[in-house]
């Protein structure tokens, strides 16, 4: 039987066929709709849901190549440029990044790459983190209207703008972190679980330490996605990495599977208050599955290091619309025209192409 | 570290959870494909018409007003069925799973809740796995999202 019909390619197809279908059925269907007066035409609906899919399929794909999550690239993008209602945004956000994660669960758990029990132990914490973060964003919505607005954007800015220094830096992560001593309980909770290390063609196991300590990291990690929206795989890998010692590859693994578990959490105040709304959301978190499964299967060997300095790029740039936006709602700065935008997006992708042709020499 | 050669057997608990996280969010997928086509096949067939939805979205208005201004459903008021704008709440698939929105909310709910039974199923393998601790745990994590689910917390 040929592998196109065998997992993971079966269901990839399946999801493929259905999707297909599912679009050409609303092109048709919209293309006949009647307009109602002061509504949208059927085909513009088409194009925005068919819109939305494309570009959650493309960010999860450059996600799989770069090595970056989807949250951190779908919330700061949409809370820069366009208009949307910053909760409807954070809350989509969260879809986006914790169906990034979940889709990767099942191939981590299978190859063993991920520790389901380190996942758990951590998500007991991410998950009050997270939901109180999705708490504080819709208090925050509701008391501080366009000035919390403003602020939102700001901070996301901020951060956004750490966040894309450290991906330029490395940040300080360890391959193998040696364990000098382990704590009474980390022992007692027995988190350690081998794995086969492809590249080593062995089974390594490793010793955990701090299990206690990563508790605090980590809800303040989950605190910082459900407020914004992002997913925090760039803050759970050095979490898990630098206290408790895991392995690099595996702090990887878990942190998607962790987004995914712990998410379930953050997501649900979102959604029980209708700032997830389904039709808008729906094609997002399509795109993220379809994408990152495909992405896993067909990129994943595709060693395009170059895409790491597009995605900071981009990152600098959505960091720029966020500050600047978050000024003109508080109303510090006017509205910054449009020309100031083209420069420095061309001046932030000047550098970039520079980043990129020195890499491309040093790879050679 | 110790690195040793032999074949390494994954616990159940491990397998169960990845193998169930990962059919469920393949299948809220494609109840999320084919909501939409739904919602667009009968218009008024849905909690909020499609045709003023997105420029609701695009306008910049919040959730709370863009379902005032779209959402529309029915109540039952001193045992009347009325029709009444607003947010019909979180679970509104439950009553209006026909509807194309409310499908597609239902493929939503579904793969936002995957962790509950992924994590319910996984706490009995670690029962028989002889693993007391992490049966807690699980069922800890599952508690915590079912809190969320309802609304308790």
């Amino acid at each position: 039987m040929s592998r196109m019909f065998k997992s993971p390619w079966l269901e990839v197809n399946i999801m493929l066929a259905v999707l297909i279908i599912s679009y050409i059925g609303i092109y048709l269907i919209g293309q006949g709709l009647e307009t109602p007066p002061g509504g949208m035409s059927g085909t513009t609906i088409f194009a925005w849901l068919f819109g939305f899919f494309f570009l959650s399929f493309a960010i999860a794909l450059v996600a799989v190549i770069g090595g970056i999550g989807g949250g951190v690239l779908f919330t700061p993008f949409m809370l820069a440029f366009t208009s949307v209602d910053s909760l409807i945004v954070r809350a989509t956000g969260l879809i986006v990044a914790m169906f990034s994660g979940l889709v990767s669960t099942g191939p981590f758990m299978r190859g063993g790459l991920a520790n389901l029990k380190i996942c758990i132990f951590c998500a007991a914490a991410y998950g009050i983190g997270a939901f109180s973060g999705a708490q504080g964003a819709i208090y925050v919505a509701k008391y501080l209207g366009a000035t919390g607005e403003g602020l939102v954007r700001i901070s996301l800015g901020v951060i956004l703008f750490s966040l894309a220094v450290y991906f330029i830096v490395g940040g300080k992560k360890l391959e193998w972190p040696e364990v000098k001593k382990v704590d009474g309980f980390t022992k007692w909770l027995k988190l350690g679980q081998p794995y086969y290390e492809v590249s080593l063609g062995k089974v390594i196991d490793y010793p955990l330490t701090r299990a206690g300590l990563v508790l605090g990291a980590i809800i303040g990690v989950g605190m910082l996605s459900g407020f914004f929206g992002l997913g925090a795989g760039w803050a759970i890998v050095p979490a898990q990495n630098l206290i408790l010692c895991v392995p690099l590859k595996v702090a990887a693994a878990n942190s998607g599977v962790l987004l995914g578990m712990g998410d379930c959490i953050a997501v649900w105040p979102y959604l029980l208050m209708g700032a997830i709304i389904p039709v808008f959301a729906a094609p997002w978190l399509v795109g993220q599955v379809l994408g990152g499964l495909l992405g896993a299967l067909i990129l994943i060997k595709v060693k395009a290091g170059f895409v790491r300095y597009l995605l900071i790029g981009f990152m600098f740039f959505a960091c720029f619309g966020l500050l600047t936006k978050g000024l003109t709602m508080l109303g510090v700065i006017g509205k910054v025209p449009l020309w100031i935008n083209g420069v420095v997006f061309v001046t932030i992708f000047a550098l970039v192409i520079v980043s990129i042709v020195r890499y491309m020499k040093a790879e050679a | 570290m110790s690195v040793e050669e032999r074949p390494v057997v994954m616990p159940r608990s491990q397998l169960v959870y990845g193998e169930i996280v990962y059919w469920v969010t393949i299948l809220a997928a494609i109840v999320c494909m084919i909501g939409p086509v739904i919602s667009v096949k009968n218009v008024e067939n849905n909690v909020m018409n499609p045709h003023y939805l997105f420029a609701g979205i695009f306008e910049g208005k919040n959730a709370e007003t863009i379902w005032q201004e779209v959402g529309h459903y029915k109540k039952v008021v001193d045992g009347v069925e009325t029709e009444v704008a607003g947010f019909p709440g979180g679970h509104f698939y439950f009553d209006n799973f026909s509807k194309g929105d409310g499908f597609t909310q239902f493929g939503l709910a579904l793969g936002c809740s995957v962790a509950v039974w992924a994590l319910i199923i996984t706490s009995f393998c670690f029962l028989k796995e002889k693993n007391p601790l992490f049966f807690v745990l699980a069922l800890w994590v599952a508690v915590l999202v079912t809190f969320s689910m309802i609304g308790v917390v």
